[in-house]
């Protein structure tokens, strides 16, 4: 039974900002709990792919019916809040009163393994009166916790990392084991709980499962007083960071954000079936134009993966690389202690024969990271500026002595990135924001000159300051010209110096253009809106870069 | 649609003003005649030339503000009159002091609430249900997802909080007038037993409430100089203007909480900063203003203060009392 408990445990971390604090807290909680109930308490914290019983809206348009509220005044309520499930938490408090309940506890096993499945297939009449019998039946300080639930959104500021530490203060074991077991796909049960906290480690858990990955820190200009020999220079693609592990003749493609995708690359997973030896080898998938030997917009990477068992002709279409970075297991023998000049070298010795042996099936589609060879920083420099020509993002620099350890630590790997660029445009409409940021306009859109006219080109939310989202909030409440929903559009009259990664023809904007990661890096006061770029600029960045 | 000039009540560039009487209530820029509805500071402007309150709300603005004004006073529910306009006072219930204006003028009542609310305060008069043609109601909350809970609530939850951090200093933030004496009226209803300090605003607002007659529990005026050593597993209740000021900095270990009726709000709790928040409100939730309309039996609303888009729709769609809204002047 721990519904109750597992309320009280969100309560605390919600009210918590200290890393130490929180961690004591959990430990204190799985500690005292059942297994079974910790699973799925991992399951939901760490909201890997939390299922969603039902959407958001859903959740919403439920209670208008149920109690035959205006949707509208929950729309209106949402913008303050920010979150369905906490919307219709807030609203059932004058509706129920929380007495004479049936449920007083029940546990997350029974919610998330029984009910809830169940209700999500039920019939929309059914699904109300379930609902609704649930919500008129739990206490009412357990509302919010099951909405959650039910909506499939746990963010508590309870990060993989936080659990990791908890598990592995509490029975005192190495976090890489512990963050190691957690990698990949957890599936709640007793067992599963039983192994997190299991302090004997067998060699064979962890087989189909990939190693944390190394995380690279943003460049730091201190390491340039290092001698360059000291690194190694690899150029910065931008495709998705995966683990390619073959184990027991066994293929799986594993992604940064832990999903396994050997259903989206089937041509990668039949290639590297063929190769005679096992390995887990960490680097980036890209889509790939042969012709010009650069890779194709990352926008055509995500169809890719988003297509399970893509036909022949979009594999021929949309044809993948798999760049090797590095070799962290072969033969089932540990790699990652090893330092990275060792295996960098026998990630090449192994690749060249791989390659010797399959052919050239092989080398169309498994590439190793070449290696950049600036002989000074000056130059280093002057490759990461350039390196937008052969349509990566910069540099990664490594230190040659590093091992691979979990996560982001300092002093091995930096990412070097070549400037953003840059243009000056007008904020034409504003939007509320979500979850923290609820009831504040921090969702913005941004145009360029054309002929005269305004013409959004990007949206952006993030680079603004605390006190700069409140003094922009404030002006566009005071200066909408008109409202559509959620949307104001706003008097022209705000310039902002707008950062991107790259920019792309695209039919589906207006503009004509697309841009990636555009955020939020200058508030130009000093600009009037006739001083802002226009699409043409644009333009020029693309055919320049 | 009547023209704003046409009514009792208007409003202009200083706030709510009523012609007839040529007096403003709660004036924002410096006027000849203010009715002040109670004595928190933004409700008051330096300047007027004369004032008029209850005897509560007058003597707490006197102690707030350290020196004489013009102001007359009148007991809650005594009439009086200014150019034939019939005037009262009648308890908000918001605190001490606080009152609601009536006005009377041929057969015609106009009710302003000013700030209000209908939960029980032991630290000031219940608020009074007047009836009304014309409600010019506050909206500081206007949405249903507002609702309070009870105040006994929201202490045991602060004694719980202090309780379990006996090595933390327990700050709480409170604005220093009527929310800091309600926690204190209280938490003394409560088993608390752990040493409370004051910052001196709210010390001296303590003494002028008790000067009152209001029972308030002792606490302790904090000095800056304290040694804060000797403070751990107390609460101290300071005004949210110190929050992230160098006064903090005297307390190392401490944890600090909010309180306020925007903190039933995970997005605001989070993004206030502070460690914990407890919602109590001296303002009405959208319950209470929806029973306040009814009660007042008015045919006539005005919202004033808040964003009252939603209860104006919400009203406007039930259709059962006319929705008014001020021309605003800039």
């Amino acid at each position: 039974m721990s519904l109750k408990k597992f309320s009280e445990l969100f309560t605390d971390l919600d009210s918590c900002n200290s890393t130490n604090k929180k961690i004591g807290i959990l430990q204190k909680y799985f500690s005292s709990n059942e297994a079974l109930e910790n699973s799925w308490t991992i399951y939901l914290l760490t909201g890997k792919k939390n299922k969603r019983f039902i959407s958001g809206r859903s959740i919403k348009t439920l209670f208008s019916e149920i109690y035959e509220y205006p949707l509208w005044l929950i729309d209106s309520c949402y913008l303050k809040v920010g979150d369905s499930a906490e919307v219709i938490s807030l609203l059932l408090r004058n509706m129920i009163t929380g007495k004479n309940i049936k449920y007083q506890d029940i546990s997350l096993d029974e919610l998330l393994n029984k009910s809830f499945p169940e209700l999500s297939i039920l019939k929309e009449d059914y699904k109300k009166l379930r609902v609704k019998e649930i919500w008129e039946n739990i206490p009412i300080e357990n509302l919010l916790v099951i909405n959650k639930i039910l909506t499939g959104t746990f963010r508590v500021g309870v990060s993989i990392g936080l659990i990791t530490k908890s598990i592995a203060k509490l029975i005192n074991l190495d976090e890489a084991i512990i963050s190691h077991r957690l990698m990949g796909d957890f599936i709640p049960s007793e067992e599963s709980y039983k192994l997190l906290i299991d302090k004997k480690i067998n060699p064979l858990e962890l087989n189909y499962k990939p190693y944390p990955f190394l995380l690279a820190n943003t460049f730091e200009k201190k390491i340039i007083d290092k001698s360059i020999n000291d690194f190694q220079f690899e150029w910065k693609w931008d495709g998705i960071r995966i683990q390619l592990i073959k184990r027991s003749g066994k293929v799986s493609i594993w992604t940064r954000g832990q999903d396994l995708v050997n259903k989206s690359f089937p041509e990668l997973v039949e290639k590297i079936s063929s190769i005679k030896d096992d390995f887990v080898i960490d680097g980036e998938l890209l889509v790939w134009d042969f012709k010009q030997s650069l890779p194709l917009n990352f926008s055509l990477l995500q169809k890719r993966i988003n297509r399970k068992a893509p036909s022949r002709k979009i594999q021929k279409n949309l044809p993948i690389i798999f760049i090797a970075y590095d070799l962290l297991e072969i033969n089932g023998e540990d790699q990652r202690y090893s330092n990275l000049e060792i295996r960098r070298n026998n990630l090449e010795k192994h690749l060249c024969n791989w390659l010797n042996e399959s052919k050239e099936e092989l080398s169309n589609i498994f590439k190793i990271s070449d290696l950049i060879h600036p002989k000074n920083w000056e130059e280093a420099e002057t490759f990461k500026n350039n390196s937008r020509d052969n349509g990566t993002e910069g540099l990664v620099i490594k230190n040659k002595k590093s091992i691979y350890t979990p996560g982001r630590k300092k002093g091995l790997w930096w990412k070097y990135k070549v400037d953003p660029m840059q243009l000056d445009a007008v904020l034409i409409y504003a939007k509320g924001g979500s979850g923290i940021r609820a009831g504040l306009y921090t969702d913005y859109s941004f145009a360029l000159w054309k002929d005269g006219e305004l013409i959004k080109f990007a949206s952006a939310y993030s680079g603004l300051n605390n006190t700069e989202i409140k003094e922009l909030d404030r002006w566009i409440r005071q200066n909408t010209i008109d409202r559509f929903g959620p949307v104001r559009s706003v008097r022209p009259e705000m310039v902002f110096e707008i950062s991107f990664e790259n920019i792309q023809i695209s039919k589906r904007h207006k503009s004509g253009i697309a841009v990636r990661f555009p955020r939020i890096t200058k508030w130009r006061k000093d600009k009037l809106i006739k001083d802002a770029d226009t699409l043409e600029n644009a333009q020029k960045l693309m055919l320049n870069k | 649609m009547k023209e704003d000039s046409c009514y009792l009540i208007k409003y202009t560039s200083s706030g709510l003003y009523c012609e007839l009487a040529d007096a403003w209530i709660d004036p924002i820029k410096p006027v000849k005649r203010a009715l002040i509805t109670h004595a928190h500071m933004d409700h008051f402007t330096f300047g007027c030339d004369e004032y008029i309150s209850t005897y509560e709300t007058a003597v707490i603005i006197k102690e707030r503000i350290g020196k004489e004004i013009n102001i007359k006073t009148y007991d809650y529910e005594k009439e009086f009159k200014i150019n034939g306009i019939k005037i009262s006072f009648h308890p908000s219930g918001h605190i001490l002091g606080s009152s609601q204006i009536k006005f009377s003028f041929a057969e015609e009542i106009w009710l302003i609430t000013g700030d209000y609310k209908r939960q029980k305060d032991d630290t000031c008069k219940e608020y009074e249900i007047v009836k009304t043609d014309y409600l010019i109601s506050e909206s500081t909350f206007g949405l249903p997802i507002f609702k309070w809970d009870e105040p006994q609530k929201t202490t045991t939850d602060i004694s719980k909080w202090v309780n379990s951090s006996q090595e933390k200093t327990s700050i709480l933030f409170c604005y220093s007038l009527g929310k800091a004496q309600r926690i204190l009226n209280e938490i003394s209803k409560t088993n608390f037993k752990n040493n409370i300090y004051t910052h001196s605003s709210i010390y001296r607002m303590n003494n002028c409430y008790k000067k009152l007659g209001i029972d308030i529990i002792e606490t302790k005026k904090l000095e800056q100089t304290k040694n804060n050593s000797d403070l751990k597993g107390s609460l101290i209740i300071l005004p949210p203007a110190l929050n992230k000021s160098s006064f903090l900095k005297n307390f190392k270990d401490s944890q600090t909480g909010f309180a306020s009726g925007w903190m039933s709000i995970r997005a605001l709790r989070k993004r206030s900063g502070y460690d914990k928040g407890f919602s109590i409100s001296d303002h009405a939730d959208w319950i209470s203003i929806l029973r306040t309309i009814k009660e007042s039996k008015a045919n006539n609303i005005f919202f004033h203060h808040g964003d009252s888009e939603a209860l104006n729709k919400y009203l406007k769609e039930k259709n059962s009392i006319n929705v008014l809204e001020f021309e605003y002047k800039k």
